[in-house]
C-alpha cells in the first residue's frame, strides 16, 4: 500500500500541473496545429487542412509583420532599460531621504496598481491632441500654439506609447532594487568609505553587484508580463492609425477577430510567445547567475 | 577651514538638488492619477474648454451618480460589470490560491529531482501573452460553450495566476524555518497539522498578499477578457471601460469617474499588502 | 524514561554517507554528548532518534522498541533545537502547552503543566510574553520548558548553547546539568564544543566523518584517547603532537632531538613511526607545575618564544624537537620574552599513536 503512494511533492503540485497542461498547454499545442493550417473562424473545417509551414512562409515575406516585430522589439528593449535606470535612480534617491520613507514608498507603488487599461486610457486622454494635459500645457506656457497630434503622428505616438509603458512599470524596478538597498549590509559600504572610494566608485563595485539580483527579480517579473503592453496600446491608439503604431499583439488581435484568419494569426502568436519566453528565459538564466554571486560574496 | 567649509556647502547643495529631483519624480507618478480623479468631478464643459481651464470652478459627483443609477452613462452597465469583475476575481483568486499554496509549499519543502527546471517550466506558462492564448481558447471555449462566462474566465485566470502565486508562496514558506515544522511534528503532530498549525498561521500574511496580487491581476486583466467575453453576463471592467472609446465622442468624464471606481479597491488592497509583496518575492534573493 | 539503542546505524543523502554504521546503547537515565567537528555525523544522527531523518540502515530501539520508521510523534522523545524553534505566533505558555493540546488534554491541564515547566526553569513571569519579547537565555528556557511538558523517554538537545554568549553559556550549561540532575530522563546531547560535552555528560561519543573514533566517560576520554583524533579534540588547549621515530629504546624527533622511550611503551620495536602527544599540562617550567612526582621526569633547558597570562595559569609558546609546543605555567609570575627556563616534561604521561593508524598505543 505504501509503495503505491505518489510521493508528497509530486501530490501537492499535481494540481497545478493539471490545470497548467489544460488550459493553457493543451491550448497552445493546438495553436501550434492550427498555424499549420489556413484556418478561418468563419469557415471551422479549415482547421483541419494541413498546409505545412504556409502560414510561416508567407508572414517570413510580410512586411507588416516584420515592421511590427522590430517595433515590438524596440519598445521592450527601450521600455525595459529605461524603466530599469528610472528605477534604480527612483529608489537611489528614496533611499536618500531623511524624512517620510514610508509615504514615498506608498506613492512609488501607485503605479503599480493601476491596470494597463487605465494607463492606456490616462495617457490617451493626457496626450489627447485637444483637450490633453500636455497639449494644454505647452500651450499655456506658450511653447507652441498648435495642438500637437500626439497620438496620430507614427513617432509622437510610438512616444507617448513609451512614455505611459515606462510610467506603469518603473515602480517595479524602483520598488525592488530598493528593498535591495534595504536589505544591503552596512559595513561593506562604510569599509569602503574608509578605504577612500568615491561615491561613484562605491555604488560601482560595493552597491551595484548587491543589487543585481534584486534587479533581476524586477526585470524577470517584468518580463513575465511584457504583453500587458497590448493592453496600454489597444487603448491609446489600437495600432493605428493605419498601423503606424501596430505591435506584434495588435496584428495578432487584428489579424484574428477582425479578418478571421485564425490560422496565420496563431503563427504570428506563436512568435510572439517565443519571444516572451526569450526574454524571461534570458532575466531567469542572469537572475540564477546573480543570485549565486551574491551568495558566494555575502 | 576653508575645506570644511567648500565641503559642506557642497553637501548641501546636493540635498537640495536630491530632494527637488525627489519632488519632480514624485510628482510625475501622482499626476495622472490626480488628473483622472480631478476630471471625474468635472462638468465636461470644463474638461473642454479652449483656453483650458486650469483651476476648477465647479466640482460635482454627478458623474458617479449616473453611472450607479441603472444604466450608467451612454447605456454602459457599470454595475453588471462590477459585478462580473468581483465574481471572476475572488473566485479565480480562491481557487488559484489553494493550488499555489500546495505547489508553493512543495518548492519550500521538499527536494525534488529537476527541481528549478519545474519552477522555470511554471513560470514560463505565465509568460504566453493573454493575446496569443486567447486564440485557441476562443476557440476550444466556443467548442465547450464555456465562451462568454463565469466559469470560462475563472479558469484561465486561475491558470494565469498560479504560477505568480507559486513564486510568492514558496517565498514565504522559505521564510518560515523548517525547524518550526520539525518542532510541531515533535510536539505530536503530524506533518497536516504541523502545517495548519505552525507553518500555515506564519505564512498567512505572505499568503494573503499572494492572494491580493491574484486579485488584482484577475481585476486588471484585459487582453483575454476582451476577448473572451462578449456579453453584459460576463463582460469584466476593464472590458467594459473600452465601452466608452468605442462610442463615437468620448465621454471623459464618465470615463475618468468609472476609472477612479476601478482603482480604488485596487488602491486600498495594494496598499494593505505591498511589504508583504515586496519581502516574498525578494526572499530568494540573498539565500537562493 | 527509556535506554536508547543503535544498531549498525547508517544514513546517506544520496551518495553522500554521513553516518557509517554506529553502534551505542545508551542507558535508562544516562546523560550521553555527541561530540565532535561539523560534518562528523552527529546532527544527522539526533535526527535520526528525532524521526526527522529517515534512517538508511541499522536500527534504533528506544526502550527496546524499534522506532525506525515511526514518525517524530509516536516516538515519544523531545528536542531543543538550536534555534529553539519556538512558534513565534503562540505566548511562552502556549509554546510550552502545545504539545499537550495536540495530544488533546483539557485546557487546565494544560496551564498546570506550563506553570510546573515554568517554574522548574524560574520564567513564570514571562508565561505571556511572545518568544520575539524574551533574551536569548529565556528563549533557551522556554525551549527547554517545552520539552519537559512533554515529559518525554528522552531529551535530545541539538547545539542548544551555541547562540548563547560566553557567561550565558556557562550558567545554562550549569542549569542542564541540575535540570538533567532533578528528571533523571536519557539525555542525547550534541555539541562541538568540548568543553560542554566534558562538564555535562556521563558518557562522551566522539565522532568523526561518520564513525565513532571512541566512546566513554570525561575521566576516560582526556586521559586515555583512544586515537590521535579524540586526543587532539578534548582537552584545551590541545595536546601537544610531534612525530618521532623509536630506535634503541629511545624517541627519535626529526630534527635529532632524543628523548627516553616511557616505561609503558617498552614493546615498541625498532623503526616504529609514532606520534608524540603530550598535554600542556604535563610539561611546564620547574615549581609551576602539578608535580606529582612519578619519578619519571625529563629536565630540559628551553626557551620561551611567547606567553599569554591568564591570572591563574600562565600558557608558554616554546620551541622543541623542530615543533612549537605549548606549556601551561600553574602559580605563574612574569616571563619575559626570550627567558631560558627549565621545563619538566611527566614522561609518564606521554600518549604514543600509530603514524600510520593514529590509534593509541598504550594501553586503554
Amino acid at each position: 500500500m505504501k509503495a503505491m503512494r505518489l510521493p508528497p511533492h509530486v501530490m501537492l503540485l499535481l494540481p497545478a500541473v493539471i490545470l497548467l497542461a489544460a488550459v493553457i498547454l493543451f491550448p497552445l499545442l493546438l495553436s501550434l496545429w492550427s498555424s499549420f493550417t489556413p484556418f478561418r473562424l468563419t469557415r471551422p473545417d479549415s482547421v483541419w487542412q494541413f498546409v505545412g509551414l504556409r502560414n510561416y512562409t508567407r508572414l517570413a515575406g510580410d512586411a507588416d509583420f516584420w515592421v511590427a516585430f522590430g517595433r515590438t522589439v524596440l519598445l521592450l528593449t527601450l521600455a525595459l532599460n529605461l524603466e530599469m535606470l528610472f528605477g534604480l535612480g527612483l529608489a537611489l534617491l528614496v533611499e536618500r531621504a531623511s524624512r517620510g520613507q514610508r509615504v514615498l514608498r506608498t506613492i512609488l507603488m501607485f503605479p503599480m496598481m493601476f491596470s494597463p487599461v487605465l494607463v492606456g486610457f490616462q495617457f490617451k486622454f493626457m496626450f489627447n491632441d485637444n483637450v490633453g494635459l500636455v497639449n494644454n500645457a505647452l500651450q499655456s506656457l506658450g511653447l507652441t500654439d498648435q495642438a500637437i497630434p500626439w497620438l496620430i503622428d507614427g513617432k509622437l505616438a510610438f512616444i507617448a506609447i513609451l512614455t505611459a509603458e515606462i510610467w506603469s512599470s518603473t515602480a517595479v524596478f524602483a520598488i525592488f532594487i530598493l528593498a535591495g538597498l534595504m536589505a544591503m549590509p552596512r559595513d561593506p559600504l562604510e569599509a569602503a568609505r574608509v578605504d577612500g572610494c568615491t561615491p561613484w566608485q562605491t555604488f560601482r563595485y560595493v552597491t551595484w553587484p548587491f543589487l543585481m539580483p534584486f534587479a533581476f527579480i524586477a526585470m524577470t517579473i517584468r518580463s513575465l508580463d511584457v504583453a500587458r503592453a497590448y493592453d496600454i496600446i489597444t487603448i491609446m491608439t489600437d495600432g493605428g492609425p493605419a498601423g503606424r503604431t501596430e505591435v506584434l499583439w495588435t496584428l495578432i488581435a487584428r489579424t484574428a477577430y477582425s479578418d478571421a484568419r485564425m490560422g496565420i494569426a496563431n503563427a504570428m502568436a506563436y512568435v510572439a510567445i517565443l519571444l516572451s519566453i526569450a526574454f524571461t528565459a534570458i532575466f531567469f538564466r542572469q537572475l540564477a547567475k546573480a543570485r549565486a554571486q551574491v551568495a558566494a560574496d555575502w | 577651514m576653508d575645506r570644511n567649509a567648500s565641503a559642506r556647502a557642497r553637501k548641501l547643495t546636493s540635498r537640495w538638488a536630491l530632494n527637488l529631483a525627489l519632488f519632480v519624480a514624485m510628482a510625475i507618478i501622482c499626476l495622472p492619477g490626480f488628473w483622472i480623479v480631478l476630471n471625474s468631478l468635472r462638468p465636461t464643459v470644463e474638461i473642454m474648454a479652449k483656453p483650458p481651464i486650469w483651476i476648477p470652478r465647479e466640482l460635482n459627483f454627478d458623474a458617479y451618480v449616473a453611472m450607479f443609477s441603472g444604466v450608467g452613462q451612454g447605456g454602459i452597465p457599470v454595475l453588471e460589470y462590477f459585478r462580473n469583475s468581483l465574481i471572476i476575481s475572488v473566485t479565480s483568486t480562491i481557487i488559484a490560491l489553494a493550488i499555489g499554496m500546495a505547489g508553493g509549499y512543495a518548492f519550500a519543502r521538499y527536494r525534488f529531482a529537476y527541481k528549478s527546471s519545474w519552477f522555470l517550466g511554471f513560470m514560463l506558462t505565465r509568460t504566453v501573452p493573454g493575446i496569443a492564448l486567447s486564440l485557441p481558447l476562443f476557440f476550444i471555449y466556443a467548442r465547450l460553450g464555456i465562451i462568454d462566462t463565469h466559469l470560462g474566465m475563472i479558469l484561465v485566470y486561475v491558470a494565469l495566476n498560479v504560477p505568480f502565486t507559486i513564486w510568492l508562496i514558496d517565498g514565504f514558506f522559505r521564510q518560515v524555518p523548517r525547524d518550526l515544522s520539525e518542532a510541531a511534528q515533535i510536539d505530536g503532530c503530524t506533518r497536516w497539522q504541523a502545517f495548519w498549525r505552525v507553518e500555515f498561521p506564519l505564512a498567512r500574511p505572505g499568503i494573503a498578499s499572494a492572494g491580493i496580487f491574484a486579485f488584482l491581476t484577475s481585476w486588471n486583466e484585459f487582453a483575454l477578457a476582451s476577448q473572451l467575453t462578449r456579453s453584459t453576463g460576463s463582460k469584466t471592467l476593464p472590458v467594459g471601460l473600452l465601452d466608452y472609446t468605442a462610442e463615437f465622442t468620448i465621454d471623459w468624464r464618465g470615463m475618468c469617474a468609472l476609472a477612479v471606481v476601478m482603482i480604488i479597491p485596487a488602491l486600498l488592497l495594494t496598499y494593505a499588502v505591498q511589504k508583504h509583496l515586496v519581502s516574498g518575492l525578494t526572499s530568494g534573493a540573498i539565500k537562493g | 524514561m527509556a535506554n536508547l539503542t543503535f544498531d549498525a546505524l547508517e544514513k546517506s543523502y544520496g551518495g553522500y554517507h554521513a553516518v557509517k554504521g554506529i553502534d551505542l546503547d545508551v542507558r535508562d537515565g544516562e546523560f550521553v554528548a555527541l561530540v565532535g567537528p561539523s560534518g562528523c555525523g552527529k546532527s544527522t544522527t539526533l535526527r535520526m532518534i528525532a524521526g526527522l531523518e529517515e534512517i538508511s540502515g541499522g536500527e534504533i530501539r528506544i526502550a527496546d522498541k524499534r522506532v525506525n520508521d515511526l514518525p517524530p510523534r509516536d516516538r515519544n522523545i523531545s528536542m531543543v533545537f538550536q534555534s529553539y524553534a519556538l512558534y513565534p505566533h503562540m505566548t511562552v505558555r502556549e509554546n510550552m502547552g502545545f504539545t499537550l493540546k495536540i495530544a488533546g488534554c483539557s485546557k487546565a491541564e494544560i496551564d498546570e503543566a506550563a506553570l510546573n515547566a515554568a517554574r522548574v526553569l524560574e520564567i513564570e513571569p514571562l508565561l505571556d510574553r511572545r518568544p520575539a519579547q524574551l533574551s536569548g537565555g529565556q528563549r533557551q528556557r522556554v525551549a527547554m520548558g517545552r520539552a519537559i511538558v512533554r515529559d518525554p523517554d528522552v531529551f535530545l538537545f541539538d547545539e542548544p548553547l551555541s547562540n548563547l554568549d560566553a557567561k550565558l553559556r556557562g550558567q545554562m550549561r550549569t542549569e542542564i546539568k541540575r535540570l538533567h540532575a532533578r528528571l533523571g530522563t536519557t539525555i542525547v546531547y550534541v555539541t562541538h564544543d568540548q568543553v560542554e560535552a566534558m562538564t555535562l555528560a556521563d558518557r562522551i561519543v566522539i565522532m568523526k566523518e561518520g564513525r565513532i573514533e571512541q566512546v566513554g566517560t570525561p575521566d576516560q576520554v582526556f586521559n586515555h584517547p583512544a586515537t590521535q583524533f579524540v586526543a587532539g579534540f578534548i582537552g584545551s588547549p590541545p595536546m601537544n603532537m610531534v612525530p618521532a621515530k623509536v630506535a634503541g629504546g629511545a624517541l627519535w624527533f626529526e630534527d635529532g632531538t632524543e628523548l627516553p622511550l616511557p616505561a609503558a611503551f617498552e614493546e615498541l620495536s625498532d623503526g616504529h613511526e609514532v606520534i608524540f602527544g603530550l598535554r600542556p599540562d604535563d610539561i611546564y617550567p620547574e615549581g609551576h607545575g602539578l608535580d606529582a612526582g612519578t619519578g619519571d621526569i625529563v629536565n630540559l633547558q628551553l626557551t620561551v618564544d611567547l606567553s599569554e597570562p591568564l591570572g591563574n595559569e600562565t600558557l608558554l609558546f616554546i620551541r622543541f624537537a623542530g615543533a612549537e609546543w605549548t606549556a601551561r605555567m600553574l602559580n605563574p609570575r612574569n616571563v619575559a620574552r626570550g627567558e631560558r627556563l627549565n621545563f619538566r616534561i611527566d614522561m609518564a604521561r606521554v600518549h604514543l599513536f600509530d603514524a600510520a593508524t593514529g590509534c593509541s598505543l598504550g594501553r586503554q
